[in-house]
């Protein structure tokens, strides 16, 4: 209920965005997708050993194979994903390393993401991992799980180089009086994919409240981010949805696949402290990011209610500390969970949850 | 340490032989990264000395500049046509040779300084200071006797629309301005760095803008808007003779480029 009435306060007091792109959205664009508020959702209790994080490839097998097939309604996993690829497209995997090397894009889940798409027939060179920052994304080392060939990049290398990024195409907008005012897209999406796949984490976040699809695709894409916030106040409400549905990312992303077996329910996005982070031991299937981040919101939401920490709604200044500290009880900016509903008035997804239809499947 | 002279090398500048008595004395030109909480962004602290050299251009200018910052003073003095010398160490000599053979290839160009803003300047420390801000935010700038009517805004410290109260913060003065005029008014933005001034010399079918890298490592993939569609663009950068704009764009009444590395100092001069 907070949410929605966030949500739609937002939408008449946004910034005032300028969104520069030469891009038309394509006839059926990625988000939402061909499965407008549809999430399979996959347990297996024996996913992730929460001791030593090794990750049984069996099950990870079986979770990734039946969601895709349960999505798609296809008998085979290599049909599944033949619902979204073939072998001429040029496949850019989006994963999220902020938390590496203690929570990421479990490279076991790339791995066999990756092993979908050469099934297709797609080359690995046509395959692109990519984050923006090199440090974290090299930390992982996914090319201990891949072929040879597929590639492995930071779009900022180094942080800060504009050089990776499309100076055509790009999100205008004064926050809180910075010089720079330009959020530019990554040049990749716009110059080199045909299709993304969108591989989040569960994870709060101090800012967004929490980070899935819409923060890992949308802020994961763009330079010049970390601008929206300043003080207590993070523009990520608004921003979020705004970077998200510009074109052609939003065309482009045509598959969710939340990753859970790991998940960090305070201090994120990051995960220095090992008592926040623990194992929902699921993964969730969808093209809808909306969807898929309602769930992940309440959640995380319930999980912070057992642990005793701030509801991710709390919006109280008594509550803020402008240090950075790792106390559940103490916020860094308001948080902005009304960030998915936001995305949904977009038209990114479905965030009603009498609208969502999950399917629940335990391994 | 060696006395290098600047000017007497270059047409552009004065070749006057006077040594550092009578002369201003200007900051090392640099960067310090460290957080501003008083201010309305968090941008990194440079010691600039455009505003200085445009407040009294007739004058005599010294640096004391050592090492890279020996390069960095005697691209801002061209830049800004100061009649200056720099005193330098040993490694200061080897870049400010560099420099100096950089500035003999930027053909001679008299352009006129173009601006949003008119500065009644008083010669009070707290004009100095708004110059100074409005240098490093990229809002352009002349010193004017009596207001522009040309100009976006003319700005009087004192005056009922700018009271001196408003000095106290020269950063939001600055910023108070900047709305005033309208970013999309702008003559000139900057785009991927926080460390680069520039300044911008024009009339109406050519214009020459100077770039000034004041950290002491590359920008990559600077982008720069500049009001008035120019058909050419031709970029001269320290550091590399075959430098050339990237992705330009000359649409809607500007023109956009991106400098893929900029070092030290880049002069870009633009044609109709």
């Amino acid at each position: 209920m907070a949410a929605a009435t966030t949500a739609r306060a937002a939408m008449d007091r946004a910034p005032a965005y300028k969104v520069v792109t030469q891009f038309k959205p394509s006839q059926h664009p990625g988000m939402p997708g061909p499965y407008p508020g549809k999430v399979v959702r996959l347990h297996a209790a024996d996913s992730i050993d929460e001791t030593t994080e090794r990750v049984n490839e069996a099950a990870l097998r079986e979770m990734m194979s039946r969601g895709m097939c349960s999505l798609t309604g296809e008998k085979t996993e290599r049909d599944a994903w033949g619902r979204f690829f073939d072998a001429k497209d040029v496949v850019g995997i989006k994963v999220n390393c902020s938390g590496a090397p203690n929570i990421m894009s479990t490279p076991e889940i790339v791995g066999r993401v990756v092993a979908n798409l050469t099934a297709l027939g797609i080359a690995p060179n046509n395959i692109y991992i990519y984050e923006r920052f090199l440090d974290q994304l090299t930390s992982v080392h996914y090319e201990r799980y891949v072929p040879e060939g597929v590639n492995i990049l930071a779009v900022e290398t180094p942080r800060g180089s504009l050089l990776g990024y499309d100076p055509k195409t790009y999100v205008e907008v004064d926050f809180f009086g910075e010089d720079d005012t330009r959020s530019n897209m990554v040049r990749l999406v716009t110059e080199r994919f045909t299709k993304i796949i969108n591989i989040p984490n569960m994870k709060d976040h101090g800012a967004a409240g929490v980070t899935g699809c819409l923060k890992n695709i949308a802020y994961g894409n763009f330079s010049n981010v970390a601008r929206s916030h300043f003080r207590e106040k993070t523009n990520t409400l608004t921003f979020i949805g705004t970077l998200a549905s510009t074109e052609p990312l939003r065309s482009k992303t045509v598959l969710q696949v939340m990753d859970g077996l790991r998940g960090v329910w305070h201090g994120g996005p990051f995960s220095q402290d090992r008592r926040f982070r623990f194992y929902p031991k699921q993964m969730m299937f969808g093209t809808d990011p909306v969807a898929i981040d309602h769930l992940e919101l309440d959640f995380i939401e319930a999980k912070r209610k057992a642990e005793g920490a701030l509801s991710v709604f709390d919006r109280s200044m008594d509550h803020i500390n402008y240090r950075r500290s790792l106390d559940p009880k103490v916020n860094r900016y308001i948080r902005e969970p009304g960030h998915i509903e936001y995305a949904g008035k977009l038209g990114l997804g479905v965030y009603d949850m009498a609208q969502i239809h999950v399917t629940d499947i335990e391994i | 340490m060696m006395l290098l002279f600047l000017a007497a090398l270059l047409p552009a500048l004065s070749t006057s032989d006077a040594d550092r008595s009578g002369a201003v004395t200007l900051a090392v030109p640099r960067v310090e990264y460290r957080m501003n909480e008083a201010a309305a962004t968090r941008s990194p602290w440079i010691d600039a000395n455009g505003w200085r050299i445009l407040r009294h251009p007739e004058a005599r200018y010294y640096y004391d500049a050592p090492s890279t910052a020996a390069g960095l003073a005697a691209a801002e003095a061209f830049a800004y046509g100061a009649n200056a010398r720099i005193h330098t160490d040993a490694a200061g000599a080897g870049e400010f040779s560099q420099m100096l053979e950089f500035l003999r290839r930027i053909p001679e160009r008299a352009l006129p300084p173009q601006a949003n803003i008119g500065v009644i300047d008083d010669g009070s420390d707290e004009t100095g200071e708004l110059m100074n801000l409005l240098s490093r935010r990229n809002l352009l700038y002349v010193i004017v006797r009596a207001p522009a009517p040309k100009l976006d805004v003319n700005v009087r410290i004192g005056s009922k629309e700018y009271p001196k109260e408003d000095a106290a913060n020269p950063a939001a003065l600055a910023q108070k301005i900047r709305a005033r005029i309208g970013d999309e008014k702008r003559l000139l933005r900057i785009y991927g760095s926080e460390v680069v001034i520039a300044r911008l010399l024009g009339d109406r079918a050519n214009a020459r803008v100077h770039l000034l890298n004041y950290s002491n490592r590359k920008v990559l993939g600077l982008r720069v808007r500049v009001l008035g569609e120019y058909r050419s663009q031709k970029l001269f950068a320290s550091g590399d003779p075959r430098a050339a704009v990237a992705d330009a764009v000359v649409k809607g009444g500007a023109t956009e480029f991106t400098i893929p590395e900029m070092g030290t100092y880049a002069v870009i001069d633009l044609s109709q």
